[in-house]
């Protein structure tokens, strides 16, 4: 009953007013921004990746949520530990792309001593919290001066990593001075930015296994106080990594029929440069669907994507079908987040980047994590 | 001389469910007077019972009156009737009905202390002393053979010296020869006592043994 | 057959209503009383589950602390041992809403873990529930009771500790568990620790355990990694723990209640016996015609099928009744003395009603064994001839006697083996003496009136014979003896008991103002005396002396008791507590004193070491003294303030006795207290005031037992009204001779009184003898057993010789109108066969 409190109390969250809004001249000051910022309501750091180790390949994903309940600081009014202003929700999936497995662990708890917070005085620490029940190694994420450090582990699932990032490409923001719009209102925008490619190594853990892993890494942070607005149902999301040194962002607003609400993209250059994409330089279609056994959503799993400007024409599939994250904690809260493969339509299929979709808002009564 | 007792058209009916009415007794005349003996015959049904009921106050008649000593049964309560009964009137029954748990001695004293009459001890002894049971006076009446029950109900009957005993077919449950003892018994100490007696047997031969006898055939009173 | 028992069964009805109407009465309050405890009992516990299931619903095991607090550094270790699936830690507190003098069950929870709350309506603002100080979420049920809105703001206290809640939303427990408390109060955790001054503190973690791990690993594993400092229980052990708390209450009850159903079965008896007698021609014939022994014991069994039956049918919503009417005082004993949840309705399960139609039925029919079993050894003949049954009774009453006589030394060779230390004995010994009492009485009886001389005919006559009749009156002498034995063994026990304590509370209650606060009844330690008040105190100019007081429930050798730290500092001659051995605590430190249930459940005595359960490890302190102890039955034990603080860290006084100058009237002060302590949630009481209300307690608790006395006495009086009408149908013809014979109808009412007051007279003087073997079962074994303390006996005289009395009195009732039918029998009724 909780979970339904908690995912109403999340949308019943007081007026946005009383939060800290995106706006498009935000003062940028690195690398403290990779911290945390208390004043929004929502803020994530979101990693994903491909990897390999031991003649297997691995997709990965590890997020970190920082939550706002209330906008005014409590820890100063009460004398107890307990009191916070925010909660951590960290998600970490790993798929085997071979076998197809996919494993999704979460863990969620209120900032507090012993349980989860976020750094503000660290010079490394970016944030922390306990693992999920049953688990004793703790999921960290720091900041390495070049890169970051993150680290999940679920004993039960017997499933975890500790990978080490270094920026390949340099950071570059999502939208003129890293102000994303999400809808027409203007309050609908976050401050985002993303290093395209990580260079990344380490240790990860797959049913038990252990594997020695290099690959690479995509990573999104953004803060904001907006919501989906409300004709908007969900959301795709594509970060593209092509073989060529280019990368592509893009993300469609959907609306309840499934058509395109609000859309925005961006093209990185093999140089780092970034050129932002509306909504009619770019078009997408799904080509294939997958329905999920275990929650009947219906997730597009192939796609065909067109931004002419750049020349491309892709054939974008999904490695694995069933990339489903589905919340234990939350009913009704699960997204399609998945490893995908690049292909140039009409050249045989021949492989030409990999990169991650997200899914959000599809199936009955979904509701998007954040 | 006023009669001890006298029934005067005396009738006695009971409603019936099929034929309406039993007359049980029909129009009965008859008195007895002080020291005399009377002795009524009749077979069973003839309505014996009836008349002595009617007798000792126990019933009231349904015409007719039954006197005692002059009083009418009829215009007395409940009450009063059964203070006759108790001060006037000795009862031997057919079957005795002595009171198995009482001793003989306590059963021949039971009339004495249902009339809160002190110093009957002495008679009552007597009495026992009497019929030949002082040897038995303390042991309990169940334990008795008939016919010594029977002389214990005599002695029962006639402790408060009744102006009238009433007698049921006292031999009734009795072989022949115990019959004989207690009748014998029986007349005799009516006899010392000076008593009168009415009693009610379908025996010719101890019917003969009162000074008068009357006949009961189907509730009519007549003669022998 | 069945067709004509049926058939039979309207002739006699017709016959016997008043027979049968009796016997069902019996049978009825029999069961009502049963019923009535069993119910109490029942929800007595459920209101506890029922809040158990209603916050820890999802929980496979509940940690709890051990040591004076529960530290919330227990709770990530709790979460990172392997196999559990979710922990959520609680925070729990009963605190008091001032101005209402009524607590509530506070549970803070952290909102973000998997925990199921019932909430009321669409959404919670959970903002709010973080954010809004004094946020609390109540049941609806209570708000309904108490005219609380959202919105509105209580304040309530802990210690001297005042906070403000305010009401956010409301959760429905009841929805989901009807029995839950309805003064469950949930706010966040964070707030709780913070509004009632306990950070860092802790109650309880629940937690699940993943479902296909084994459960006793991962309790194993959280055991050996949290150590000795906490209990892993489940919801069984849990419900076990509470339920072993009222055990001894409980299992009281259900034992008085069943000398209800005893004396119940004894009418069953008396009116098969009756309508055996009554029906014997009617049988003998049913016999002569063909049928079967089976089916004539059929007919009988029906009767009594029948008897039960309706028995259960009235005496079941009684007994609901009586549960209703009783369940506040129960609640009280619950709620004060177990600090278990108050009982807030009453719940029947089905099962409850198969139960009790079948102590209903049993009790019934093994009232009718006795009976059925001897017209099954009638034949034919004896039926259709004279009964001979009465006869009986009588030629067996030695045997009977020296059975009686035998049971009741069996009750003291047990006694003699085994005393006190096993626990069942002592109902052993009861049962045999109850079983006893009905094997001595014919002889007794036939005693009794064997020593009358009658020389007249009445009172006396009547009760001469009594010993004449024992088949029929025996029965209802013995079952009168019965209920009257339990009257005066109860009644001297709790009058015993109550002398003890008052005497005790004499001694031991020896300061002259005792500072507590509301909460402290039920939050004890957490009910803390602000030290600042305790200055204030010590500063009135009367007071010569303050004597702190420290207290938790700690752990020795598994079993939880009350542990007190204390200053010891009384003058002299003012020992607080009255010594059973040894000698007292004195100013030496290091030593503890015991409580009597304690030491005798725990079987120590001066000179052995206590050996409690202590944060850094098992605290052995020698025992220098064992004192009387009623406070609780769990048992207590209390050392010097320092020790208790070497051994168990500093903590907060819970309350504080003042020793006022001589001369000073200790009530003033008391007024003056609370004049200047206003604003402070404080309970002030001076020495008169405490003694009154710890004794209040006591009768409270004991209230109980009073229905309970009076429901078996209803039942044997009814008795003695079903044996004077057996009597007047049953000897219609001696009594119709008794007529002819020239008897009133007023003599012979006065020979039924006279019969009624005889079984009076002897029910009472026989009973009372077996209450003073009762009365020292349960004060010397059943206590001591099963609470532990030595009760003093006292006899309350007066009030036995006024209970009887007042049985005597209802005994004559009950005759009148027996003896008014037996009065009616005219002289007519004469008939061969009775006599």
């Amino acid at each position: 009953m909780l979970r339904a409190l908690a995912i109403t109390a999340l949308v019943l969250m007081p007026p946005v007013e009383e939060w800290r809004v995106a706006v498009p001249d935000y003062a940028w000051s690195f690398p403290r921004d990779h911290w945390a910022h208390d004043g929004y309501r929502t803020e994530w750091w979101y990693f994903t990746g491909h990897l390999e180790g031991g003649g297997r390949r691995f997709g990965y994903q590890f997020t970190f949520f920082r939550i706002g309940i209330v906008s005014e600081p409590i820890e100063l009014a009460l004398d107890s530990d307990w009191a916070s202003s925010h909660v951590i929700m960290g998600h970490a999936a790993v798929t085997d792309l071979e076998s197809g497995q996919h494993v999704f662990s979460e863990v969620l708890y209120r900032e507090m001593p012993l349980l989860a917070s976020f750094d503000h005085d660290s010079e490394e620490r970016i944030g922390w919290s306990r693992g999920p029940a049953g688990t004793k190694a703790l999921w960290t994420l720091d900041f390495t001066g070049d890169g970051f450090r993150i680290a999940a582990r679920d004993d039960r699932l017997e499933m975890g990593f500790e990978l080490t990032t270094r920026a390949a490409k340099p950071r570059i923001f999502q939208g003129p001075g890293g102000f994303s719009r999400k809808g027409k209102e203007s309050g609908a925008a976050s401050q985002y930015y993303s290093y395209t490619r990580l260079e990344t190594s380490g240790e990860l853990t797959m049913g038990g296994e252990r594997f020695e892993v290099v690959g690479e890494s995509w990573m999104d942070k953004e803060f904001s106080s907006s919501q989906l607005e409300p004709q908007q149902v969900g959301w795709d999301w594509f970060s593209l990594q092509l073989d060529d040194g280019r990368e592509l962002m893009l993300y469609i607003m959907r609306r309840e029929d499934g058509t395109t609400d609000y859309a925005k993209g961006t093209v990185v250059s093999p140089d780092g440069e970034a050129r932002y994409l509306e909504l009619e330089d770019f078009s997408f279609e799904a080509t294939r669907y997958w329905v999920s056994p275990s929650t009947g959503a219906r997730y597009p799993v192939a796609w065909r994507v067109r931004v002419p400007s750049e020349g491309l024409e892709l054939e974008v599939r999904a490695l694995v079908d069933d990339q489903e994250n589905k919340s234990r904690f939350f009913g009704g809260v699960y997204y399609w987040e998945g490893a995908v493969t690049i292909s140039v339509t009409g050249l045989g299929g021949e492989a030409l980047g990999r990169g991650f979709v997200e899914l959000t808002g599809y199936g009955e009564g979904n509701r998007p994590p954040v | 001389m006023e009669p001890v007792l006298e029934f005067k058209n005396v009738s006695k009916h009971y409603p019936q469910p099929s034929t309406g009415v039993l007359k049980a007794l029909d129009d009965v005349s008859f008195s007895i007077q002080t020291g005399r003996t009377l002795a009524i015959t009749g077979r069973s049904g003839s309505g014996k019972s009836t008349l002595l009921h009617l007798a000792a106050g126990i019933d009231v008649p349904s015409a007719g009156t039954v006197s005692f000593v002059g009083r009418d049964l009829g215009e007395l309560s409940d009450r009063d009737r059964t203070l006759i009964r108790r001060d006037g009137v000795g009862l031997v029954f057919q079957f005795f009905y002595l009171l198995p748990h009482l001793t003989v001695w306590e059963n021949v004293s039971l009339p004495a202390w249902i009339a809160s009459d002190a110093g009957m001890e002495e008679r009552g002894r007597d009495l026992l002393e009497r019929v030949g049971l002082t040897a038995h006076a303390s042991q309990e009446a169940s334990k008795l053979s008939g016919g010594e029950m029977q002389r214990v109900a005599i002695c029962r009957a006639l402790l408060r010296k009744p102006r009238l005993l009433l007698a049921d077919e006292p031999t009734g449950n009795l072989d022949d020869g115990n019959s004989e003892i207690v009748m014998d018994l029986l007349m005799k100490l009516v006899d010392e006592e000076e008593g009168t007696l009415l009693y009610v047997t379908h025996s010719d031969e101890q019917a003969a043994q009162a000074d008068e006898r009357l006949a009961l055939h189907s509730g009519k009173l007549g003669p022998a | 057959m069945i067709r004509y028992f049926f058939r039979a069964l309207r002739a006699q009805l017709h016959g016997g209503l008043s027979l049968f109407a009796l016997s069902l009465f019996g049978v009825s309050i029999g069961v009502a009383a049963v019923v009535s405890i069993q119910i109490i009992n029942l929800n007595a516990l459920s209101a506890f589950s029922g809040s158990m299931r209603a916050v820890s619903g999802g929980a496979d095991v509940t940690i709890v602390g051990k040591m004076p607090s529960l530290s919330e550094d227990t709770y990530p270790r709790v979460l990172a041992t392997p196999g559990v699936e979710a922990a959520w830690p609680l925070f729990r507190l009963d605190v008091v809403a001032e101005d209402l003098d009524f607590y509530l069950e506070v549970i803070g929870v952290d909102f973000f873990t998997p925990i199921d709350l019932p909430w009321e309506g669409a959404s919670v603002d959970l903002s709010a529930a973080l954010g809004e100080p004094g946020w609390v979420a109540v049941t609806p049920t209570l708000a309904r009771e108490k005219g609380w809105e959202l919105g509105d703001r209580l304040e309530v206290s802990v210690g001297t500790r005042k906070a403000e809640l305010v009401i956010g939303a409301f959760s429905d427990f009841q929805k989901a568990t009807p029995l839950a408390s309805t003064r469950l109060a949930v706010m966040d955790i964070a707030q709780a620790q913070s509004l009632f001054g306990a950070r860092g503190q802790l109650h309880q973690i629940d937690v699940k355990i993943f479902e296909d791990v084994d459960q006793g690993d991962v309790i194993a594993e959280l055991e050996r990694s949290l150590g000795t400092q906490v209990l892993v229980l489940t919801p069984e052990q849990r419900e076990q723990q509470a339920s072993d708390l009222l055990s001894a209450f409980r299992l009281n009850l259900t034992a008085l209640s069943f000398i209800s159903l005893f004396v119940g079965g004894f009418l069953v008896f008396s009116s098969t016996q009756a309508s055996l007698v009554r029906r014997r021609t009617e049988f003998g014939l049913l016999r002569s015609l063909g049928a079967t022994h089976r089916q004539v014991m059929g007919l009988l069994v029906g009767d009594v099928l029948l008897l039960g039956l309706l028995g259960v049918a009235v005496g079941m919503p009684l007994g609901y009744l009586a549960a209703e009417a009783n369940v506040d005082r129960v609640s009280a004993t619950v709620t004060n003395l177990y600090l278990l949840d108050a009982i807030n309705q009453l719940e029947v399960p089905a099962w409850f009603f198969l139960l009790a139609a079948a102590v209903g039925l049993f009790s019934a029919g093994l009232g009718a064994l006795m009976p059925a079993l001897e017209l099954g050894r009638k034949d034919t003949r004896a039926l259709l001839a004279a009964f001979s049954l009465h006869e009986r009774v009588g030629a067996r009453a030695p045997r009977a006697f020296l059975l009686g006589v035998g049971l009741m030394f069996l009750g003291g060779i047990l006694y003699w083996l085994v005393g006190d230390r096993w626990r069942p004995a002592g109902f052993i010994q009861a049962f045999l003496l109850i079983a006893a009492v009905p094997l001595v009485t014919p002889l007794l009886v036939q005693g009794a009136t064997g020593l009358l001389r009658v020389r007249s005919f009445g009172l006396a006559y009547g009760m001469k014979g009594l010993g004449k009749q024992l088949q029929t009156t025996s029965v209802a002498i013995a079952a009168l003896a019965v209920a009257v034995s339990m009257v005066v063994g109860v009644t001297t026990m709790v009058a015993s008991f109550r002398e003890t304590l008052a005497i005790w509370i004499e001694a031991t209650v020896q300061a002259d103002v005792y500072v507590s606060t509301p909460a402290w009844r039920r939050s004890r330690r957490r009910a803390v005396l602000d030290a600042s008040v305790i200055e204030v105190l010590a500063r009135h100019p009367a007071v010569e002396q303050v004597d702190r007081l420290r207290q938790f429930f700690a752990y020795t050798n598994g079993r939880r008791f009350s542990f007190a730290g204390v200053d010891a500092r009384a003058p002299g001659e003012k020992t607080r507590f009255a010594l059973l051995e040894g000698e007292m605590l004195g100013a030496e430190l290091g030593g503890i004193m015991v409580g009597e249930p304690l030491a005798r459940k725990e079987h120590l005595s001066v000179g052995d070491d206590l050996v409690i359960d202590g944060p850094k490890g098992p605290v052995a302190l020698p025992i220098k003294g064992i004192y009387y102890d009623y406070s609780s039955e769990l048992g207590s034990a209390f050392t010097h303030l320092e020790t208790m603080a070497k051994h168990f860290g500093d903590g907060p006084v819970n309350s504080v006795a003042l020793y006022l100058e001589q001369g000073v009237d200790s009530e003033h002060v008391v007024d003056e207290l609370k004049t200047s302590l206003a604003d402070v949630p404080l309970t002030i009481r001076s020495n008169r005031r405490i003694r009154e209300q710890a004794l209040l307690v006591f009768d409270q608790t004991f209230a109980i037992t009073r229905l309970l006395r009076y429901m078996s006495l209803l039942i044997a009086v009814t008795g003695v009204a079903l044996t004077l009408i057996v009597l007047a149908r049953e000897r219609s013809a001696e009594l119709a001779l008794y007529r002819a014979l020239g008897a009133t109808r007023l003599q012979i009412f006065r020979v039924f009184l006279g019969k009624g007051l005889g079984m009076a007279l002897i029910g009472i003087v026989l009973g009372s003898l077996a209450g003073v073997v009762f009365a020292f079962i349960l004060i010397y074994v059943v206590n001591r057993a099963f609470f532990g303390w030595t009760i003093f006996v006292h006899w309350p005289i007066g009030l036995l010789v006024q209970q009887s009395l007042v049985i005597l009195g209802a005994s004559v009732l009950a005759s009148l109108y027996p003896a008014r039918v037996a009065s009616r029998v005219p002289a007519t009724e004469l008939r061969r066969e009775d006599l």
